[in-house]
């Protein structure tokens, strides 16, 4: 048996691994072309022992934390342990093989020390387009087939030799081979360094001790995660929901239902209940996305980075304890040929329902409902030389009231954490202007002690012809209020020509739209539920949000109680204390 | 001709003064800090250090200051009462950032952006205006009465400061001068800068959210400068006063008072110019340099005695950008106050947690029980209580060896010892793997550089750092606990202009590198009025021209030097092959097939100043010089070992004496470490190089 290794040179080696994971994650961003990649880091990298076991990754995107191992497991299937030679180089995109989605293509790098396979470096990227049936994002097709290049464990590079056919076929397959291409050097050059530094901690302290150590890191984190799940009551906590539609299927809600059956130290997520698959790519891939789904959850609500002091380390520990169940056939695990591109709405709102599902046992941890959406636009169009432009954004949203303070506005909440794409930026490459990029001023946040989170607004204008798809929900089912909190807003999306002045409402979710010269596209993203009870808010908190212009004076009134004074000071109104009491007490008493 | 330099820090202001010519000579001493206004204590520092040397205050000729006030007031957001004026359409840039939140996995986290904002929504007021890319042409003209009623109710309301920030003014600034005019004509009182006037470059919200900062601190950073300035004349000390740069430079009071926001790193800049200048009189251009304090650590690397400057995409202050030129330094939560702890989980901890100044270190005495880095050193051996800060502060060891039984050693299982050499390994695996961060993670082998610890506790720690990030050497500097107030008194003047200028430099048209020139002609025309004014001969004025550029597609971009003189198609050709040089040192990878895009030109003025002269030591050339023992102790070093450890007074050791490991070298407020297997070497002006004993 090998030896414990020691308290302090696990923690040398767990900080060691950290920054490995960090230093891959920022020479993909930084080198990267696409601004899905470069700006908004829709990115995961890390390290990876023989049996898939993730020992670090990086602190980028929570939707790519925890999707790596699935990858790996299904690149097995055509690259056996015993396949890999040093200087090979694995992509793989494969949603029925263990990909997050089609999108998200993973670069694999085996790592060797002393001749022998130790494990692996690995990271995924969003890529703009594969070649899907529309640029960039894909709802309303018939299949997997349609949504491009599926790539199976393919060796991009052999012993350090480079595929060119393969690489050639990429490069004729994209609709934007500058940016694809460039992107995949970017990860390709992550992943060396990653193995570069792998090699190096094994020079440094010994195979042995390494190894050793990531699996004590390993258990350290479960137990953390597991002393957390062993607080909560045992017992099954259901919360339900409903998605808008598939995307083809207008009017027809798809259910969602999540059971969290919690047992001693460990905890299940059963999804049954929930929508049947369905016939477009709104479905999730199990492996790569349902799952990691869970597993974010649980430690955002449990091991929340900013309420704990310690860093935990970010590795295959916080799996374990948690078991996830989709019956074969649903939407959140579909059979192959299903097409399974569009799934971010659907996970986030699994998070939220689990939430939802525990917040009356841990109260103090939970918050009101969250937009709990993606808002994911790809603006395209066709240049005057005959080359595409495709442009991926995601468009923020609001989260809940918390137990001790008001939900985040306009922020990437839950499994997503992008950064926007500065206006300027896309002004100067893109034929696509930002008319607006403001708070939500149409629809207040949902009230409570702890208000909900406002809503984003944005509309983008075209100033060529293009197409557009749009991949969302939460038309409607607004956020949830929670503890005596009111319900947040559902989101819309609007397309108005500038020119005739002619408006429709779109529904949140739609693919391959054309679009004319002078349309704007407007998404107004849902706003937060409210936590507790309105009539308990602080009176000043609700004059700043008047002052602030997040919400009304009437809207003040009616749902806080709070009656406000016109005076001459320049911003316009003071708190009229004692006519606050008296109504409070009025609507106390209704 | 007497310079003084005063570097202010948390606890102490540190005075260092120079007279230069016949009777040449330094003097340093310290103060304690005066928190509730810096100016307070730098003066009594100037007057202490003025008695010392036996020199009247209205002979000293310049004073160089290095401030945190600046710092300090974004940290604890206690700034000026700012109103904005922006883009219709546009409010709230300030107010989503970049949307991204600080932590991934967390529900109850804070955005410091929307719960502490630096400009208040209901002060962030929109007017009709609208430029347009990519050339910068008007769609919409500016509607001057909106833009005059908003200033008229910023002056109902009371502002203290106005910020003017429009989209796209990068590319055409003509609305926001007309509109800051307009605010300045009915707020004439107001501190009011515009977003293209603070950093004229491309991104909206690093953009705005800098020019909201330095609007923020401008006011009372004026105010302090001036009311500095004012003190220092009241005492006698008509002196010019210099102000340090988080770019590394010095510049007037007048200019750091208009654009404060250059003041942010003021503070730590001055160590590692300090770092630089000591390594220069060592014969040494490749640098780590860490400063090592009670609460955090500050390290930097110098590369062939250029400092390095942070990637502009990087830099920030209290988590908000700050889209101005600084030395790459990184702060870190590990110093000599870093509490160790086990958490609930059994893991063996070290900081961030700081016991501070208050309650300190348990052997402090004044309440603080739990162990910090500084009682592992006392527990080892390796500080002696009887030279605690100069013998100034009285410790109780046996305090440190408790605080570690029961936090540490009982819980593990170890002795008290093991787990005191375990505190100093955690701690410094953190200041080693964010070395590495600084130099290995930019493309820097730190087998090439000479590790310098400075700040008091600098010299405790620096053979340990070196042995675990694989430096070539090390080097004690002379005074390690004021290298920071030295480096104030060796830094050039500098002033820096920027403009985006978006051109892809392969196969640039004329008209391309005509735009670029004009452009060059502006920014240069821009110092040398600068400079005019601060009345510094042409012949002394250098100029350094800076293209940061990327792949066109790329998102962060590097830097590259253009040659001097105006971009010609050579010269792009230079640039191109820098800016190779660079992204293969940064990322490990580059492409000569794809095309280099310049996106903004910075040119960096700068003229040297004097530069300090130290006395040279006299020759010593002995080896374990016994006068300069002051007596033997146990110590126990990284290895487990206990030896019986000689005790040298610095300041009795000459040049070229040379003391074998394992020893201890003592000198007021600093402890150099020495283990067995070194040698540490005294060079001619004292500083001491510290290496392995050869064979």
């Amino acid at each position: 048996m090998t030896q414990e290794v020691d308290p302090i040179t696990l923690q040398v080696i767990g900080g060691a691994l950290h920054s490995i994971a960090e230093q891959m994650g920022n020479v993909l961003y930084r080198m990267s072309y696409s601004s899905i990649i470069r700006e908004s880091q829709d990115l995961g990298a890390g390290l990876f022992d023989r049996d898939y076991n993730t020992l670090c990754e990086s602190d980028s995107t929570p939707m790519h934390i925890g999707s790596l191992p699935g990858y790996l497991r299904g690149i097995e299937k055509t690259v056996p342990l015993d396949a890999w030679k040093p200087g090979d180089c694995v992509i793989h995109n494969h949603p029925y093989y263990g990909a997050s989605h089609s999108p998200d293509i993973g670069i694999v790098m085996p790592v060797f020390f002393e001749g022998e396979l130790v494990g692996f470096s690995a990271n995924t990227a969003h890529h703009v387009d594969i070649g899907a049936a529309t640029p960039g994002l894909v709802i309303d097709i018939p299949d997997v087939y349609a949504e491009g290049m599926l790539l199976n464990g393919l060796k991009l590079f052999n012993e350090g030799v480079r595929n060119e056919p393969l690489w050639k076929y990429i490069r004729d397959n994209t609709r934007v081979p500058s940016l694809v291409m460039g992107d995949l050097e970017a990860q390709i050059a992550a992943a060396e360094l990653g193995v570069q530094r792998f090699q190096q901690l094994m020079a440094t302290y010994g195979k042995e001790t390494v190894l050793q150590a990531t699996r004590q890191l390993m258990d350290y984190t479960e137990d953390m995660l597991r002393r957390e799940i062993e607080k909560i009551p045992d017992g099954d906590y259901v919360a339900e929901g409903f998605l808008d539609d598939d995307g083809r299927n207008r009017g027809v809600h798809l259910p969602l239902k999540v059971t969290v059956k919690v047992r001693g130290d460990a905890v299940e997520v059963d999804l049954t209940g929930s929508s049947a698959q369905v016939p477009t790519a709104f479905n999730v891939p199990f492996d790569g996305s349902t799952k990691v789904a869970c597993y974010f959850a649980f430690r955002a609500l449990l091991l929340d980075t900013y309420t704990h002091e310690e860093y935990i380390p970010q590795n295959e520990g916080s799996f374990r304890p948690v078991k996830v169940t989709a019956p074969l056939g649903s939407i959140f695990n579909p059979i192959m040929p299903a097409a399974a591109e569009a799934r971010f709405s659907q996970i986030q709102r699994v998070v939220d329902l689990i939430i939802k599902a525990l917040a009356p046992v841990i109260p103090e941890k939970s918050t009101a409902g969250n937009a709990a959406v993606l808002s994911f636009a790809a603006y395209s169009g066709v240049r005057p030389s005959g080359d595409y432009w495709v442009f991926l954004e995601v468009n923020e949203a609001a989260m809940g009231g918390r137990p001790g303070s008001d939900g985040p506005d306009t922020v990437e909440e839950l499994m997503r954490n992008t950064r926007n794409n500065p206006l300027e930026d896309l002004g100067m490459h893109l034929p696509l202007i930002c008319d607006r990029y403001e708070v939500r001023d149409d629809a207040p946040p949902g009230a409570g002690k702890f208000r909900g989170g406002a809503g984003v607004v944005k509309s983008q204008r075209y100033l060529t012809p293009g197409f557009m798809t749009h991949e969302s929900d939460r038309n409607e089912d607004a956020p949830w209020g929670i503890f005596g909190g009111k319900d947040g807003h559902c989101s819309k999306v609007e397309l108005r020509n500038d020119t005739t002045g002619k408006l429709e409402y779109q529904p949140a979710k739609f693919s391959g739209l054309r679009t004319e010269v002078g349309d704007v596209v407007t998404y107004y993203s849902p706003t937060g539920g409210g936590f507790g009870d309105p009539l308990e808010r602080d009176p000043q908190k609700v004059l700043d949000d008047v002052l602030d212009g997040f919400i009304t004076v009437d809207h003040a009134r009616a749902d806080y109680g709070v009656v406000l004074a016109e005076v001459d000071d320049g911003y316009g109104f003071a708190l009229d204390r004692e006519a606050t009491r008296a109504l409070r007490a009025q609507q106390r008493g209704a | 001709m007497i310079r003084v330099g005063v570097d202010v820090g948390g606890t102490f202001t540190d005075i260092v003064l120079e007279r230069s010519g016949a009777d040449s000579a330094v003097v340093v001493t310290k103060v304690p800090s005066t928190p509730h206004d810096q100016s307070e204590g730098v003066v009594a520092g100037i007057l202490k250090v003025c008695s010392l040397a036996g020199v009247a205050p209205g002979e000293i000729d310049a004073v160089f200051h290095g401030t945190t006030v600046a710092t300090n007031m974004v940290i604890e957001r206690a700034g000026a009462k700012v109103g904005m004026i922006t883009t219709r359409g546009f409010r709230d840039i300030l107010h989503m950032a970049r949307h991204k939140r600080p932590h991934n996995f967390s529900l109850q986290f804070d955005l410091p952006w929307q719960s502490k904002p630096l400009v208040r929504r209901r002060d962030r007021l929109v007017v009709t205006e609208r430029i347009m890319p990519p050339d910068g042409s008007v769609a919409v003209p500016l509607d001057e009465d909106e833009v005059k009623a908003a200033a008229e109710l910023f002056a109902k309301r009371g502002m203290d400061a106005v910020i003017v920030a429009f989209l796209f003014s990068f590319l055409n600034d003509a609305h926001e001068q007309r509109a800051k005019e307009i605010v300045t004509s009915i707020l004439p009182d107001a501190f009011v800068c515009c977003s293209s006037e603070v950093v004229n470059t491309i991104r909206e919200y690093e953009r705005f959210s800098s020019t909201a900062m330095n609007a923020f601190i401008g006011p009372r950073t004026s105010a302090y400068l001036r009311n500095l300035e004012g003190r220092l004349r009241a005492n006698g000390i008509d002196a010019m006063v210099r102000i340090m740069q988080s770019n590394g430079g010095i510049s007037t009071i007048e200019n750091s008072s208009a654009l404060p926001i250059g003041l942010l790193l003021s503070g730590p800049a001055g160590g590692v110019i300090g770092g630089r200048w000591t390594g220069a009189h060592c014969g040494r251009d490749n640098v780590i340099t860490i400063d090592i304090g009670g609460t955090s650590a500050d390290i930097s690397v110098i590369e062939g005695g250029e400092l390095r400057i942070k990637n502009p995409r990087d830099t920030e202050v209290a988590g908000l950008p700050v889209l101005v030129p600084m030395i790459d330094i990184d702060a870190i939560g590990a110093g000599g106050g870093s509490i160790a702890y086990l958490d609930p989980g059994g893991a063996f901890r070290v900081g961030p947690r700081s016991a501070g100044a208050v309650p300190g270190p348990a052997c402090y005495g004044k309440g603080g029980t739990e162990p910090t880095v500084t009682d592992a050193q006392v527990v080892l051996g390796r500080m002696d209580p009887e030279h605690f800060l100069g013998g100034d502060l009285s410790i109780d060891a046996s305090l440190s060896a408790k605080a570690i039984e029961d936090a540490i050693a009982k819980p593990l299982g170890m002795t008290v010892e093991a787990a005191a050499l375990g505190i100093l390994k955690i701690v410094n695996n953190h200041m080693a793997l964010a070395i590495n961060a600084n130099s290995v993670a930019k493309g820097i082998d730190p087998r090439q550089f000479t590790l310098m610890g400075f700040g008091g506790a600098g010299p405790l720690h620096s053979v340990s750092l070196a042995e675990a990030i694989h430096a070539k050497d090390v080097i004690a500097p002379l005074h390690p606990g004021i290298t920071a107030a030295t480096g104030l008194l060796v830094t050039d003047l500098q002033y820096e202009y920027t403009q985006s200028t978006v051109i892809v430099l392969d196969g640039a048209s004329d008209e391309a590198f005509a735009r670029v020139n004009a452009v060059r002609d502006e920014l240069i025309a821009r110092a040398n009025r600068q400079l005019d004014a601060d009345g510094v001969p042409a012949g002394q004025r250098r100029f350094r021209q800076i293209a940061e550029c990327r792949y066109v597609g790329q998102g962060f971009e590097l830097r590259a030097e253009i040659p001097d003189g105006p971009l010609t198609p050579a010269s792009a050709a230079a640039v191109i092959d820098d800016f190779f040089n660079a992204h293969r040192q940064v990322y490990g990878h580059a492409f000569r097939d794809q095309s280099t895009e310049m996106v903004t030109l910075r040119i960096v003025a700068t003229v040297a100043v004097d530069t300090l002269t130290l006395p040279k030591l006299d020759k010593g050339g002995r080896t374990d010089p016994e006068d300069a023992v002051m007596y033997r102790r146990r110590t126990v070093f990284d290895d487990g070992r206990a030896l019986d450890t000689p005790r040298y007074a610095r300041g009795k050791l000459l040049a070229d004496d040379r003391v074998e490991g394992p020893a201890l070298i003592i000198q007021h407020n600093s402890t150099t470490i020495v283990p067995p297997g070194y040698v540490a070497t005294v060079l001619d002006y004292g500083d001491m190089l510290i290496s392995r004993k050869k064979g």
